[in-house]
């Protein structure tokens, strides 16, 4: 079964996404 | 001395951060691609794809995680941030993000990398399937702390320059 974690660009998006909503809760939440 | 002691770690802190997370980075760059092991890439350990999975295996940048994760706790502490930075209090909470990440990337190492990559190395005795089996649980433990390291740097720098982040 294929995985974002098994191509670089997968895991690189995934990163990126996860950062874009960790920053925007940190925002809402914190800000 | 407490600048003295707050500099040393957090040069600690970066130089280990940069060992550990560096294997990951060398590791995505080497092998960008997941190419299943198979029985006969364990059965010999002396084909290519053994060789090279040993060769990658060192307890350095397990090491460097402790120091690491142990650098960052021992500043937050030593400003008296600590305990804001784990309620996610304020001007706080990125930082303290990052150090909730970075916790789980340790753990991750710890508790999940290392335990299946020693059966796939033979360290500890594992039939062959289930030593294919654990060579893609490690490959997903360590993809899962290169795609967490690319938040945990975002909130790192946005501890010190993240302003924006509460409005």
């Amino acid at each position: 079964m294929r995985h974002p974690y098994d191509t670089a660009t997968g895991t690189i998006a995934l990163g990126i996404a996860l950062t874009a909503v960790l920053a925007a809760l940190v925002r809402v939440l914190a800000g | 001395m407490d600048a003295t002691l707050d500099l040393a770690l957090r040069w600690a802190h970066f130089l280990a951060g940069i060992i550990w997370v560096g294997h990951n980075y060398s590791n995505v760059v080497q092998r960008p691609t997941w190419r299943p092991l198979t029985a006969a890439d364990l059965i010999d350990d002396r084909s290519p794809r053994f060789q090279a999975l040993l060769n990658r295996e060192h307890g350095f940048f397990r090491w460097a995680s402790v120091v690491t994760w142990g650098a960052g706790v021992l500043m937050l502490s030593q400003h008296g941030w600590l305990a804001g930075a784990v309620a996610l209090q304020g001007s706080l909470a990125p930082i303290g993000v990052g150090m909730y990440i970075g916790t789980l990337m340790m753990l991750n190492v710890w508790f999940v990398l290392w335990p299946h990559q020693k059966k796939v190395l033979g360290l500890v005795p594992a039939g062959i399937e289930e030593r294919v089996r654990c060579s893609r649980i490690t490959h997903l433990s360590s993809r899962t702390n290169t795609m967490l390291s690319i938040p945990l740097l975002f909130f790192m720098a946005a501890g010190s320059h993240g302003g924006f982040l509460l409005g």
